[in-house]
């Protein structure tokens, strides 16, 4: 009898701990691959700095679809990376501009945003598929600048 | 006139009770009445004879019917073809295609409505407005804007705001 029970024991722990290998983790069902852009806004044709690239046409429609005056935009930093549900990514954008991303509750984004060390702002946010995250803010000579944050694939 | 024509009715037996003792009151004074009266009965009787009555095969209702029908018919038949035509095409007009032609305009305005408005500045949905900040929702562009209104509450002097997330 108590080898009988030893053995019902035995199977039914095999059952649960086969079950729980079989279940994907949370980790690898929900992590998100997302990509963060320091942009600059001037209504200026060309940037003093060679480094600055040109925005992508798609964000650059979508941004000068904007009610704002600025008509030229010019890619700082692009910075790529992926977002575990349980981790959060400090990433460094430019010398003195970082951010901060995690996932948080209802399949929405947390964006800290932080300068010189201090934070500025934070931001929750659903962030869909092919939708974009945008902060922004004004910078020196009537200029702005702009923090885009969306998934990739 | 009238006079005969209250005879005759007296005569025919159509004139109601009061009006037939009336009748018959005038009469045993008024010798010229009595006189017209028995010219009229000598009329009635020379006529009875010569009329011939026509039976009607149907009532008198559904023949005066038939009459209408049948003018009815001869003017629609005498209206000119075109007219007939446009009246009856404006008919169908006014019931179907009318209400088909105003769903399938909506329909086009739904499906087409945000194409043609995408080359317009969109219209930004504010979400939120804190002291520091304005939260923008462009649905049309799948895109949430946060601006950053320095120096609201903020720790930083304006002077370093301005150049403090820029390189």
């Amino acid at each position: 009898m108590s080898t009988q029970r030893t053995l019902l024991k035995t199977l039914a722990f095999l059952l649960v701990a086969s079950l729980g290998l079989a279940l994907p983790s949370r980790s690898e069902a929900a992590d998100l691959k997302l990509e963060a852009q320091l942009i600059w806004g001037t209504n200026e044709g060309r940037s003093p700095d060679p480094k600055h690239k040109a925005v992508q046409a798609e964000i650059a429609r979508k941004l000068k679809d904007l009610p704002f005056k600025w008509s030229h935009y010019f890619e700082v930093n692009r910075q790529r990376f992926t977002l575990s549900p349980t981790e959060t990514k400090r990433v460094q954008m430019s010398d003195e501009c970082e951010i901060t991303v995690r996932q948080a509750e209802n399949a929405q984004v947390e964006l800290v945003l932080i300068g010189k060390g201090r934070r500025v702002g934070k931001v929750i946010q659903r962030l869909p598929r092919n939708e974009l995250l945008v902060l922004g803010g004004n910078a020196p000579n009537f200029t702005a600048w702009f923090v885009v944050l969306r998934q990739t694939d | 006139m009238e006079s005969q024509l209250q005879l005759q009715a007296y005569l025919d037996g159509e004139l109601p009770e009061a009006g037939r003792r009336e009748v018959e009151a005038w009469l045993t004074h008024d010798p010229e009445a009595r006189a017209l009266l028995a010219e009229l009965r000598q009329t009635d009787a020379a006529l009875a004879g010569a009329d011939c009555d026509v039976k009607l095969p149907e009532s008198r209702e559904f023949y005066w019917s038939k009459i209408e029908r049948e003018i009815r018919r001869r003017e629609a038949a005498a209206r000119p073809p075109e007219a007939s035509t446009v009246w009856s095409w404006m008919a169908l007009w006014r019931r179907w295609l009318v209400p088909a032609a105003a769903l399938a305009v909506l329909t086009l305005a739904f499906v087409l409505g945000p194409v043609l408005l995408s080359g317009r500045p969109h219209e930004l949905e504010v979400v939120l407005a804190t002291g520091n900040s304005t939260t923008y929702r462009d649905h049309a562009r799948g895109m949430t804007l946060v601006w950053f209104s320095f120096p609201a509450e903020n720790r930083f002097p304006e002077d370093e705001l301005d150049a403090l997330l820029f390189y």
